[in-house]
């Protein structure tokens, strides 16, 4: 089956980027496919490249862990709309707004509103991943 | 083409959670997709009346919700046991349905897709 995933929660703020990535691994082993990875609300501060995981922390480095699902194909959606007002901006939001630094980690991307309701059109199941 | 329940749960102000939810009802109409929304929780406080964003730099909750037919969101609901419970006084210019549980679990079952943002 096809599915769309969403993730509302802020990493190591809640459990939804660990309980995602885990049911996205399942996915792909049990031979599904995801038609893409969405990050909505406060889920936009998962493609945050500057994050420094904590050392003890049992959910180590969430960033390399969606990488590592792009790296198969998924494709992460940080919500435009949502990411930039918190400052998850790639070099062209840099550059139009003129801030000083990209933040976007390499293998998300930006995408409209419209991706996350394209992606769940397309899928025959909807998960999503509250904060 | 699917239809589309987005749940508003949390407060007006006190979060992003009601504009974001409403910005994805607003897309996925766009999209010719039949939605429709429904405030329960903290969220039945999105239609109270005499709301002014403009006090704390924020757009007024209730004239988001009025643009909202201009998208054709047009189904609007409220969980009638909130409504009662905070005493909330709806905004007269919306056209808001007070349904109560055994509703909203048809209006669930009834929809293809739930985006409710919230635990």
């Amino acid at each position: 089956m096809k599915y769309a995933l969403a993730v509302h929660g802020a990493p190591y703020a809640s459990e939804a980027a660990a309980h995602a990535l885990f049911f996205a691994d399942a996915l792909l082993a049990g031979g599904h496919s995801i038609e893409r990875v969405f990050f909505f609300h406060d889920g936009v501060y998962q493609g945050l490249g500057a994050q420094v995981p904590p050392q003890d922390s049992f959910n180590v480095d969430t960033v390399k862990r969606w990488q590592h699902l792009a790296a198969q194909g998924v494709e992460l959606g940080i919500c435009i709309a949502s990411g930039i007002k918190r400052g998850v901006v790639n070099e062209a939001e840099q550059t139009r707004y003129e801030l000083q630094h990209p933040t976007l980690a390499p293998g998300f991307e930006l995408v409209g509103l419209g991706q996350l309701i394209a992606a769940i059109n397309n899928a025959d199941r909807y998960v999503e991943f509250p904060a | 083409m699917k239809r589309y329940l987005f749940i508003i749960s949390r407060s007006p102000y006190g979060s992003s959670h009601a504009l974001e939810q409403l910005e994805a009802a607003m897309v996925a109409a766009v999209f010719d997709a039949k939605v429709a929304v429904l405030f329960r929780d903290e969220g039945a406080w999105c239609i109270q009346q005499h709301q002014a964003g403009a006090a704390i730099g924020q757009k007024t909750m209730t004239n988001v919700l009025a643009a909202l037919p201009a998208y054709d969101v047009e189904e609007l609901y409220v969980c009638a046991d909130f409504l009662n419970t905070y005493q909330i006084q709806t905004e007269p210019t919306l056209s808001v349905m007070p349904i109560r549980l055994p509703e909203q679990q048809a209006l669930i079952s009834a929809c293809d897709v739930v985006i409710t943002a919230q635990p």
